[in-house]
């Protein structure tokens, strides 16, 4: 039997071809495109939803949307990015909708805290938490920063990317990603945060 | 240049600064320790945390690893249609044929039964009356359910034009609903003695008093219905109080608390309420079929009588058979039955020696409750027919809602939510309906509460059963391996509620069990929040 191809395998101009021949109404090929992406497109939503259920159906429903609007893609640009910000819309979407964004960053998005991270200590909650424990304590940040930090360190998108979709404006965009890495932090390191920050930047 | 803070370190290590500050930031840091680890520091973050979330510990879900637009050989469907196929004929060779036989063989000899119950007489006439709002309802339900298949089909708004089409169209080729006076209470309704309606007649209304005559089908939906003047067509009444005193020409059917009939009927009465009562003054043209707590029949019948009740009392005429099924059978002094005389009870009638009997009563002792005979074949039979209903059951939720089935059944893992769930909305479902159908407008929500209950409880051992098989199957890809946890995990459960004594216990439990995830599943779809799932 043949093996099934991966993402990886395939040439831009072999994705080309299958896109082309979904575009025909061809069934298979989006079998194939469907089994090629659909194991990404779940993982991106497992890591940007709350649930596990969520991703499952946003899965689907992303599929149905690409499906739908194929025809908008522009194929100079890589299909994969595009893929990517159709489930990126589409779950950021299903959150707002939900209305269950406890993030409070919206009104100061431009203030930062002062503290500066002890680099060793830094380097010890790195040392000291496993991938898994990264993905639970994702699981507990709030939507938009879990959002940021999924799109950039997972679709690798790029500030004007999450910039659009989360709809802030692109300046934000780091002050988003850092606040969300110091919450992140916050949460591996339970309650005493302060074990990882420098007291106040007192190092510098 | 001084140290640089966190943030123009991270933008720097993710190029998002201009070329000017960026080269700053490297003399800076080639020169500064302190700067360079919280570089280094930084860095090595945005690795962590790139494989972190690359990183693969969940698998995804087997309905998911195949494209639910797959150019699948049909055979999925052309089994699930024969299996199909197999359950409805089973469903009416195992349970409704042998009913209906029972029924023929009790005496009834109108020929059809269903045909006289449905679709004679006021049912059929009433619907007819009321068929805008339900082909209406039945064709946008139809509309939905192919919108609902064709929804990943359609490329453009054709197919929803096409479909939308199709509706008006069966709505605008339907005949015309034959004309009927509408009437609303405020909150009672009376037509006064004297008056006349020249058609059919349909009330809501807390009380309904007709005095005077209805030409026509009298259709009502009421709290206490009071007829005294002439209907010459049926009446169809849904109400807690039906009393009749006046002549009704054609049918009288209805679903009431209590009904008391006092005059003639011309054609046949069907009854299903608390407390019956046929007074000596009434006459009943045709037959009588009753599904009642308590009767009395005092008056007189011209045809067959069917009944199920927990008592009965005759003491009128009954002029061709009758056929009782009830905890009691009193046969009063005055009573005279011509026809035949069938009594299925737990004890003999009591008979009056001065009542007429045709024939001597058939008397069928009925077995206490439902004690199982477990050296009978057919009670093992009647396990395999309720197995293959059930499965059928499972198939087609499967077919029509697989999101849902899937919900549902990963639900009953969370046992102990689901099982206390379960047991609040089995007791608390029944009486919010009952409150709920206290009030007119809340009837047809209430009778729909019920139904869907009915149907809710029905679907629990689907899917606990499914999630049994899946315990035990593991969860394999494919319609085959969904079919094959469905089958052992129902047959599972079917064998376990065969043993003696806990068998009723365990089968309880998992309508609790069953119900609960319902539950659980459609609270999924409504929930207004959703918490962190680790």
């Amino acid at each position: 039997m043949e093996r099934r191809k991966t993402t990886g395998e395939m040439s831009a101009a072999e994705i080309a071809e299958v896109l082309t021949q979904v575009r025909a109404g061809d069934a298979d090929a989006w079998g194939e495109l469907y089994r090629m992406y659909a194991p990404a497109i779940f993982r991106f939503c497992r890591r940007a939803l709350p649930t596990r259920e969520d991703a499952e159906d946003a899965t689907t429903e992303v599929f149905m949307k690409v499906r739908q609007k194929l025809g908008t893609y522009d194929s100079t640009r890589p299909f994969t990015a595009w893929l990517y910000k159709v489930a990126s819309n589409h779950c950021w979407d299903m959150l707002r909708r939900r209305r269950i964004r406890q993030d409070l960053e919206t009104g100061d998005l431009e203030t930062l805290p002062l503290e500066h991270p002890d680099p060793s200590q830094l380097e010890r909650l790195q040392a000291e938490h496993g991938s898994k424990e990264v993905r639970n304590g994702l699981q507990k940040l709030p939507d938009r920063a879990r959002m940021a930090l999924v799109l950039r360190y997972f679709a690798e998108m790029s500030y004007e990317e999450i910039a659009d979709t989360l709809g802030v404006r692109r300046a934000f965009v780091g002050v988003l990603l850092l606040r969300a890495r110091h919450q992140l932090r916050d949460v591996l390191a339970g309650t005493d945060a302060a074990l990882i920050l420098g007291a106040g930047g007192a190092k510098r | 240049m001084s140290h640089f803070d966190e943030m123009t370190a991270l933008l720097y290590l993710e190029s998002q600064l201009d070329a000017e500050h960026a080269r700053e930031i490297a003399a800076h840091s080639a020169s500064c320790a302190d700067c360079r680890e919280l570089l280094h520091a930084l860095q090595t973050e945005g690795i962590w945390l790139r494989e972190s979330l690359a990183g693969e510990d969940e698998v995804m879900p087997a309905r998911l690893t195949e494209g639910r637009e797959r150019n699948a050989a049909p055979w999925g469907w052309i089994s699930a249609l024969g299996l199909s196929a197999g359950g409805a004929y089973t469903l009416w060779s195992g349970f409704v044929e042998p009913w209906r036989a029972q029924a023929a063989q009790a005496g009834f000899t109108q020929g059809n039964l269903f045909t006289m119950l449905f679709f004679s007489g006021a049912f059929w006439k009433g619907w007819d009356a009321m068929r805008s709002l339900m082909e209406f309802l039945a064709v946008a339900t139809l509309g939905l359910v192919v919108m609902w298949l064709l929804r990943r089909r359609w490329r453009s708004l054709t197919t929803i034009a096409l479909v939308l089409g199709a509706m008006i169209w069966s709505l605008a080729i339907s005949p015309v609903a034959s004309a009927a006076e509408t009437k609303r209470g405020d909150p009672n309704y009376t037509l006064p003695a004297g008056e006349e309606v020249k058609t059919d007649l349909i009330v809501f209304a807390d009380r309904t008093q007709i005095s005077g005559t209805v030409d026509g089908d009298l259709i009502v939906w009421s709290r206490s219905v009071t007829v005294t003047g002439h209907i010459t067509g049926d009446i169809l009444c849904f109400a807690q109080q039906l009393t009749v005193n006046g002549p009704v020409d054609g049918n009288v059917r209805t679903f009431a608390q209590n009904g008391t009939l006092n005059n003639k009927v011309g054609k046949n009465v069907m009854v299903w309420a608390q407390e019956l009562d046929l007074t000596e003054t009434a006459i009943i043209g045709g037959s009588v079929t009753m599904g009642v707590g308590n009767a009395e029949l005092n008056g007189h019948v011209a045809g067959d009588v069917l009944g199920f009740a927990e008592s009965f009392d005759v003491n009128g005429s009954l002029g061709r058979d009758a056929s009782f099924q009830a905890g009691t059978l009193q046969i009063g002094p005055n009573a005279e039955i011509k026809g035949r005389t069938k009594f299925t009870g737990g004890r003999e009638a009591e008979v009056s020696p001065s009542a007429k009997l045709g024939s001597p009563i058939e008397f069928i002792l009925k077995k206490h409750g439902n004690e199982r005979n477990y050296s009978s074949p057919r009670f093992y039979w009647h396990q395999v027919l309720l197995w293959g209903a059930s499965f059928v059951f499972g198939l087609v939720v499967l077919l029509l809602a697989p999101g849902f089935f899937f919900d549902a059944e990963r639900a009953c893992g969370k046992t102990a939510q689901a099982i206390g769930f379960g047991l609040l909305f089995l007791f608390a479902t029944p009486i919010a309906a009952i409150i709920i159908c206290i009030t007119i407008v809340g009837l047809g929500v209430g009778i729909s509460t019920v139904f869907l209950y009915f149907i809710a409880i029905y679907s629990a051992q689907v899917f606990v059963g499914s999630w049994l098989g899946e315990k035990i199957l593991g969860s394999g890809v494919g319609v085959g391996a969904g079919l094959g946890r469905l089958a052992l995990g129902l047959l599972l459960l079917r064998a376990v509620g065969m043993l003696p004594y806990v068998g009723h216990w365990i089968s309880f439990v998992v309508v609790a069990w069953g119900l609960g995830a319902v539950v659980l599943a459609l609270y999924r779809y409504m929930r207004p929040q959703v918490a962190p799932a680790i």
